[in-house]
C-alpha cells in the first residue's frame, strides 16, 4: 500500500516535472468556515499524496490544482480547532467545489498550556524531550518571556530584582549560557542587553518551545543541554494587538504587534514594545552609617536607584507564500535601554550613580522556501548583524549608603571602579537549514550556524588604554547533519552529527620599550573542532500514551565574553576549553482524549547528564577581576513531571514539580592526590526541588455574546538550598524556601475586535523573596492591563 | 478515565507533603572540646573546589597534633575571599569585595572557648590592614593612575566602628609617571610605615613598572596618618609585594625589611637588584647602611617571597625559585639577622608536592617556633617550624581544603 502510494506520488512527481503543462488537471476551489459560518483564513489544507498545502484566504478560500483521474486526502487544519480529513477524488464524481466546517477543539485559546493542538502537538510527539508554552494564551498577563518560562516544569528563572534586572535561566541543571535561546530558530546570543528574554513581553511570541536536552539539527548552535525557542509571527493574516499596562513601582509597560498582510503576499510588520519602572521597592536591610560603617539592623528602606527603561521595535517587509519564497522579509530591530545599578553581588554594595546603557541596531535577514528547485527540498536563511553597543557609566567618587546618603572623595573615581567605558562587538550571523524529504517518512536536515566577532571598545576616560585590548575577533561555525524517521502512528526516530569549529584571534599588547605610550603586539590564535552526536527515539505504547527516549553528546563553545572578558569586571582568557556532557532523557507522555469534558495530560521525564569543564569564574591572580576557566565536572540526575486536568471548558488546574540532583563529579581537585572532601556533595547555590501549581476558571457569555471572564491563581514554590557547599560548616547560609502567590482575572469582549482587560496581583502573601543570596524582589505589586486586538 | 483522575490526584497529594515536609535535617557538626587553657588557635581554611567556595572559621587548642574537619564543622564565612586580623581576643573576618564595599564581622571567643559573633560594620575592600595601637587600620589602594586617590580608615576595636578616614595621594609619592603602590602598613614605635612599589598604574599592565631597583617607605603620624617623610633605598627593590608585609618591628625596636626582587615589566621580571633583607634602626628612619643580607647569595639563587618573625632576631622565611611576579613560595629557612645567616629547614614537603603554603600564619614569638599552614598533593596540615634544630614538624590535619589563616585569640573572661 505505502509502496503504491509512494509510486503514485513519484508518478505524479515526475509528471509534473517531464509533462509539464500536458498533464491535465482540474481545480478544486474551497471555501473554510467556523461553527458560526465566520469565514476562517489561514486555514491549512495539505494534500498528503502530494506533500503540499495550502493556506486559506480572508474569504476563508483557497484553490488547488490537482491531477486528475486519482484519488487524495486531504488534511484540513487549524490551531485550537479539530483537523479534518477529507477523501476527494479528481476522477469521475469530482465536484469542484468544497465547504468545509471546522468545529472547535474542547480546549479554547483562553487556556494556559496548550495540549491538544495540532501544530503543538506534533512539537511534542517528535522524539525530543520538548514542553511547549502557548504563548497566545499568555497575552492577557503582564509577563515578560522569562517569567513565562517560569512556569514550566525544569524551568527556573532567578532575577537579581524588578524589571529589567539581571537574570540567569536554568534549565534541568544546566544555567546561564549553557542553555541557548533562539528566536524563530535564530541564536540570541549576539542581541546584547536591549534584547532579553525579561525585557520581551510575552505578546511578542506565539509559542515558546523548551527542549530539555538533546536539540533537533534544525536549531544549530551549541547548547550544552537544551534550548528555548520562541516562535513569533506566522504572517497568516492582518492583526493588530495593543496593550498597556500600569503598575506598582511606577512600572509602565506598552506593546504594541501590527501585522499586515497584503493582496499578492506582501505584509509588513511593526512589533514595538516599552518597558519603565523605577524599581522603587521595599527592601529589608541593615544600614550602614555613612561614616562609622556601623549598621542600623533591620531597616525597609526603598530602593532609590534602580530605575530601568527600554524601547525596543522590530520592523520587517517582505513577502510571503509566493512563488520565490514562502518568506522573504527584511527587517531591523532597533532598540535601547537604560539601567541603573542599585547593588553589587550583594545587598551590603549600594550604589547610587553607576548605570548601564545599551543599544540594539541589528538589520535582519529572512528566506524560507519550501520545495526550492524540487519539491522535496526545504531552505531556510536567517542572517543578522548587531551594531549595538553597550556602556558602562560610573563617573563620581562617591560612596553611598541604603538611606540615599553619600559622601563624595577627592580627585577622579568611581563607585566601584571609575569607567566610560564602551564596546560594539560587531556581531554578524547566518543560520542555514536545508530539509530534504527523502520519502513521506523519512527526511535528512543540514543547518550551519557562522558567528563572527570583532569588538571594538574605547574609554574617553582613559583614551591610551583603547589600543591595548584590541582587536579581539572570533569566528564560530556549527554544521550539523540528522537523520529522521517517522511513522506517524507508531513511532519516530532521529539521529544527527554536529562539528563546533571555532577560531579566535587574540592580540595580547605589551610595551615594549618601557617609554610611554610604546605598544606592541603579540599574536594569539587558539582554535579547535569538536565532534558530537545524539539520537533520539519515540514510540506509542497506545494511542494516546508515548515513550521518548535520547540521547546526546554535546559541547558548548565558550562565548567570546568568555574569551576576551568584558574589561570591566572579567579578564581574558583565550585558553578556555569547550564545556561538555553525556545528555540522556527518558520521558513519558499520557493526554486524554480530547472529546472527553474531564481530560488529564501527564508527562514525566527523567534526565541524567554527565558533565565534564564547566566554564566557572575565578579571582584572577592579582585579584583584580575575575577570569572564566574549565573547572569541575557535574553529574545531573533529575525528574521533573507535569500535570494538567480540565474539566469541561471552565476549569483548568495543573502541577508542575522537578527534582534535581546535581553532583560535585569533580574527584581530585587541581593537583590533589586525596579525593576531594567535596566530591559527590550537591552544587550550592542552586534550587534543587521547585514547582508550580495553578488553577484557572473561565467562563463564557457572562454578560454579552462571545465574552470571557476568567481567573487564575498561580504558586510557584522553591525549596530551601544552601548557598555554599552543604557538607561543610556547621553554622551555614541558605536562600530560604519560597513562596510566592500570583493572581490574576481578565475579561474578554467583542467579536472581530477584542478588548481585554486584566488585573494581576504578584506576591499576594507578600513574602520576602529571594532568587540569589540577600538579593531582595518586590513585595506584593499590583498591575491593571489593556488589551485591544483584532485577530 | 475516572480512575485515572483518582490516580493523579493521589499522585498530587504524594507530592505536596514532600514540598512541605524538607526540612533540613543536618545535625549541627560537633565543636570542638575546649580544655582548661585560656586561649585558643582560630584556624580558617577553605575548600578546594571551583565554585560556591566559602571559608570556615574552626577553633582547636593544639596545633602540634590531631584533626580537623570543615565537614559539618565551623562557622561559614560569606563571600569567597576572605581576610583575617585578630586583636586581643576579638577576631575580625574581612570580605575582599573587588573594590566593593562589604561587611566585616567581628567575633570574639567566649569563656568556653566557643566563637561568638559580636557584630557586623561596613568596610571598603582593602589592599592592606594592621593593627596599630588598639585600631585597625585599613588602606584602600587604587592600581588607575587616573584614580590615584588611596583612603584609609580608622576602626576602633573597642566601639567596632570607624572612627577616622583620609586620603593619600598615590601619584605624589613618585615624582616620575608613576605611582607608588602600598604593600602594606606596620606600625612601627608611634608611627605607621607604608612601603611601596612603583607601579604604571595603566596600560593593561597595572602593577609593572619601570622603576624596579629602587625601595621606598612613606612615613606617617598615627592617628593623623600625615605623611612625614619617604625614606628611600638603592640596595634593594621594593619592599614586600602585592597584599604581602614587608617590614617586621623586633624586640629592640628595629626594623627589618625584605624585597623580593620580583618587580616586572609586561610581565618580563625587570629589576638588577638581589632579594634582600635590609635595616632600620629604632627611631633612625633611615635605612642602615650598615646591614644587608643578600638573600639570593645565602640561598644559592632563591628570592624570599614572604617571612614571619618569630622572635630574638629570627624569622621564618618562605623562599621562591625560579623568580617569578606571581609566582609561589614553596622552600623554607630559618634566617637569623643577628648572625646574617640563613639554614634550611628539613621536614617540610618537597615543593612540588606543595599546591598552596598559608601566608598569615602563627608564632608565639618565643624565638624558637612557628606554625605554617602547608598544603601538598596529600592534603593540609600545620607544620610546627623548630628555628632550634631547623626543622619541621607535621602537625594539626585540616580535612576539606586549604589553610587560609592561623590565629592565636584570648578568652574573654
Amino acid at each position: 500500500m505505502q509502496i503504491k502510494k509512494l509510486c503514485i506520488a513519484l508518478a505524479i512527481y515526475s509528471l509534473n516535472i517531464l509533462a509539464g503543462q500536458a498533464q491535465s488537471t482540474v481545480i478544486l476551489e474551497g471555501r473554510i468556515l467556523d461553527s458560526k459560518s465566520y469565514p476562517m483564513e489561514g486555514v491549512g489544507i495539505y494534500v498528503k499524496e502530494l506533500g503540499t498545502g495550502v493556506l486559506s484566504n480572508q474569504e476563508g478560500l483557497f484553490s488547488l490544482v490537482l491531477p486528475e483521474d486519482l484519488i487524495y486526502s486531504l488534511k484540513i487544519s487549524h490551531l485550537g480547532y479539530r483537523s479534518q480529513e477529507l477523501s476527494i477524488s479528481t476522477g469521475t464524481g469530482f465536484s469542484p467545489f468544497l465547504e468545509v466546517v471546522l468545529e472547535e477543539s474542547e480546549m479554547s485559546l483562553q487556556e494556559v498550556v496548550v495540549n491538544g493542538k495540532n501544530q503543538v502537538r506534533e512539537l511534542r510527539e517528535t522524539a525530543f524531550p520538548v514542553d511547549v508554552v502557548d504563548g497566545k494564551s499568555l497575552h492577557h498577563t503582564t509577563l515578560d518571556l522569562a517569567h513565562a518560562l517560569d512556569r514550566v516544569s525544569g524551568v527556573r528563572i532567578r532575577e537579581n530584582g524588578g524589571v529589567g534586572s539581571g537574570m540567569n535561566l536554568s534549565l534541568n541543571g544546566f544555567s546561564g549560557r549553557q542553555v541557548k535561546v533562539f528566536m524563530d530558530g535564530i541564536p540570541m546570543d549576539n542581541m546584547g542587553s536591549s534584547f532579553q528574554l525579561n525585557n520581551i513581553p510575552v505578546n511578542l511570541a506565539k509559542h515558546i518551545e523548551i527542549y530539555k536536552g538533546v536539540v533537533p539539527v534544525g536549531l544549530g548552535a551549541d547548547a550544552l543541554g537544551g534550548a528555548i525557542n520562541i516562535v513569533t509571527q506566522t504572517y497568516e493574516k492582518s492583526h493588530l494587538d495593543i496593550s498597556y499596562s500600569f503598575g506598582s513601582f511606577n512600572t509602565h509597560r506598552t506593546a504594541v504587534n501590527a501585522v499586515h498582510v497584503g493582496k499578492g503576499g506582501f505584509v509588513a510588520q511593526v512589533n514595538a514594545f516599552q518597558n519603565y519602572s523605577d524599581n522603587n521597592y521595599w527592601v529589608n536591610v541593615d544600614v550602614a552609617d555613612i561614616n562609622t560603617g556601623q549598621y542600623f539592623p533591620d531597616q525597609w528602606v526603598k530602593r532609590f536607584h534602580d530605575t530601568y527603561h527600554n524601547e525596543t521595535l522590530i520592523a520587517q517587509v517582505g513577502w510571503v507564500n509566493k512563488p520565490f519564497a514562502d518568506k522573504l522579509l527584511f527587517g531591523a530591530t532597533l532598540g535601547k535601554n537604560y539601567a541603573e545599578i542599585q547593588t553589587g553581588a550583594r545587598m551590603v554594595t549600594v550604589f547610587g550613580s553607576w548605570h548601564r546603557r545599551g543599544t540594539i541596531v541589528m538589520p535582519t535577514l529572512r528566506y524560507e522556501k519550501k520545495g526550492l528547485f524540487s519539491s522535496r527540498l526545504d531552505l531556510s536563511f536567517n542572517a543578522n548583524y548587531n551594531l549595538g553597543s553597550e556602556q558602562n557609566i560610573d563617573t563620581l567618587n562617591r560612596r553611598y549608603n541604603w538611606f540615599g546618603q553619600y559622601k563624595t572623595y577627592d580627585g577622579p573615581g568611581g563607585e566601584r571602579s571609575r569607567t566610560l567605558y564602551k564596546f560594539r562587538n560587531n556581531n554578524g550571523l547566518t543560520n542555514t537549514t536545508l530539509h530534504y524529504h527523502l520519502d513521506e517518512k523519512q527526511s535528512l536536515t543540514f543547518n550551519h550556524v557562522f558567528n563572527t566577532f570583532n569588538r571594538e571598545g574605547s574609554d574617553e576616560l582613559f583614551p591610551d588604554d583603547a589600543r591595548y585590548d584590541q582587536p579581539r575577533t572570533n569566528t564560530k561555525n556549527i554544521m550539523g547533519l540528522g537523520y529522521q524517521l517517522r511513522d506517524h502512528e507508531k513511532w519516530g526516530a532521529s539521529v544527527f552529527l554536529k562539528s563546533y569549529n571555532q577560531g579566535t584571534h587574540y592580540t595580547q599588547s605589551y610595551n615594549p620599550s618601557g617609554q610611554w605610550g610604546d605598544v606592541a603586539y603579540l599574536d594569539m590564535d587558539n582554535s579547535f573542532s569538536k565532534l558530537g552526536y545524539g539520537a533520539a527515539l519515540t514510540h506509542f505504547l497506545k494511542e494516546r500514551l508515548q515513550i521518548k527516549g535520547s540521547f546526546e553528546r554535546s559541547y558548548r563553545l565558550p562565548e567570546t565574553e568568555e574569551l576576551f572578558g568584558d574589561l570591566i569586571n572579567l579578564s581574558a582568557n583565550i585558553d578556555l576549553r569547550p564545556e561538555s556532557s553525556y545528555n540522556y532523557n527518558l520521558g513519558l507522555n499520557y493526554w486524554s482524549d480530547s472529546k472527553q469534558s474531564k481530560r488529564l495530560n501527564l508527562s514525566g521525564n527523567f534526565f541524567y547528564r554527565d558533565s565534564r569543564d564547566f566554564i566557572r569564574a575565578r579571582l584572577n591572580n592579582n585579584q583584580v577581576m575575575q577570569v572564566m576557566e574549565n573547572l569541575g565536572n557535574v553529574l545531573t540526575k533529575g525528574v521533573e513531571a507535569d500535570l494538567r486536568l480540565f474539566l469541561k471548558d471552565q476549569w483548568q488546574a495543573g502541577l508542575t514539580m522537578t527534582y534535581q540532583d546535581l553532583r560535585n563529579n569533580t574527584k581530585y581537585e587541581g593537583g590533589q592526590q586525596t579525593v576531594s572532601i567535596l566530591y559527590k556533595d550537591r552544587i550550592p547555590n542552586m534550587p534543587y526541588l521547585f514547582g508550580n501549581v495553578d488553577a484557572s476558571y473561565g467562563l463564557d457569555n457572562v454578560k454579552l455574546q462571545g465574552d470571557r471572564w476568567n481567573i487564575g491563581v498561580n504558586l510557584l514554590y522553591v525549596h530551601e538550598f544552601y548557598l555554599y557547599w552543604p557538607s561543610l560548616g556547621s553554622d551555614k547560609l541558605t536562600v530560604p524556601k519560597q513562596i510566592s502567590i500570583e493572581m490574576e482575572s481578565s475579561y474578554t469582549f467583542g467579536k472581530r475586535s477584542r478588548y481585554q482587560f486584566t488585573i494581576e496581583c504578584r506576591n499576594l502573601m507578600d513574602s520576602l523573596l529571594y532568587d540569589n543570596f540577600s538579593l531582595q524582589k518586590p513585595g506584593r505589586n499590583f498591575t491593571g492591563k489593556v488589551r485591544y486586538f483584532f485577530l | 478515565m475516572k480512575t485515572k483522575i483518582k490516580f493523579s490526584a493521589w499522585a498530587m497529594c504524594a507530592i505536596l507533603p514532600v514540598i512541605y515536609s524538607c526540612e533540613s535535617n543536618e545535625a549541627p557538626g560537633p565543636e570542638n572540646p575546649s580544655n582548661g587553657l585560656d586561649y585558643r588557635y582560630v584556624v580558617t581554611s577553605t575548600p578546594i573546589a571551583s565554585d560556591g567556595v566559602a571559608d570556615y572559621l574552626l577553633t582547636v587548642d593544639d596545633l602540634t597534633d590531631g584533626t580537623v574537619s570543615t565537614q559539618g564543622n565551623g562557622i561559614e564565612q560569606d563571600g569567597t575571599y576572605r581576610y583575617y586580623v585578630s586583636h586581643q581576643n576579638k577576631f575580625f573576618s574581612l570580605l575582599y569585595g573587588q573594590g566593593n564595599p562589604g561587611a566585616v564581622t567581628t567575633y570574639t571567643l567566649d569563656a568556653t572557648g566557643n566563637l561568638q559573633k559580636l557584630s557586623d560594620f561596613q568596610a571598603e575592600t582593602v589592599q592592606a590592614f594592621a593593627i596599630v595601637k588598639d585600631d585597625l587600620l585599613m588602606v584602600r589602594i587604587p592600581r588607575n593612575i587616573d584614580t590615584p586617590m588611596a583612603s584609609w580608615y580608622r576602626m576602633d576595636t573597642e566601639l567596632l566602628q570607624i572612627v577616622d578616614e583620609g586620603q593619600i595621594d598615590l601619584k605624589a609619592l613618585k615624582s616620575d609617571d608613576e605611582m607608588g603602590f602600598f604593600t602594606w602598613v606596620t606600625q612601627v614605635g608611634n608611627k605607621v610605615y607604608a612601603p611601596f612599589m612603583s607601579a604604571k598604574g595603566c596600560c593593561g599592565d597595572a602593577f609593572g613598572t619601570n622603576d624596579p631597583d629602587r625601595a621606598w617607605i612613606a612615613i606617617y603620624s598615627y592617628p593623623s596618618m600625615e605623611l612625614e617623610k619617604i625614606i628611600t633605598d638603592d640596595r634593594i627593590s621594593s619592599i614586600g609585594r602585592y597584599f604581602m608585609e614587608g617590614l617586621a618591628v623586633v624586640e629592640s625596636g628595629d626594623v627589618y625589611a625584605f624585597s623580593p626582587a620580583n618587580t616586572s615589566s609586561n610581565s618580563e621580571l625587570n629589576s638588577t637588584k638581589p632579594s634582600a633583607i635590609v635595616r632600620i634602626r629604632a627611631g633612625q628612619e633611615e635605612f642602615d647602611q650598615d646591614f644587608f643580607m643578600d638573600v639570593e647569595e645565602l640561598t644559592g639563587g632563591y628570592y624570599l617571597h614572604s617571612w614571619i618573625y618569630i622572635g630574638s632576631g629570627k624569622f621564618v622565611l618562605t623562599l621562591g625559585k625560579p623568580k617569578a611576579t606571581w609566582g609561589p613560595g614553596e622552600y623554607f629557612a630559618i634566617a637569623d639577622v643577628n648572625a646574617k645567616s640563613i639554614q634550611w629547614v628539613t621536614g617540610v614537603p618537597s615543593a612540588d608536592e606543595i599546591t598552596s603554603v598559608t601566608t598569615n600564619n602563627y608564632s608565639p614569638k618565643d624565638g624558637k617556633s612557628a606554625y605554617i599552614g602547608i598544603t601538598t598533593t596529600e592534603g593540609s596540615h600545620v607544620y610546627h617550624i623548630d628555628a632550634e634544630n631547623n626543622t619541621a614538624i607535621k602537625g594539626l590535619e585540616v580535612q576539606g581544603g586549604t589553610i587560609t589563616a592561623i590565629r592565636r585569640l584570648e578568652k574573654s573572661n
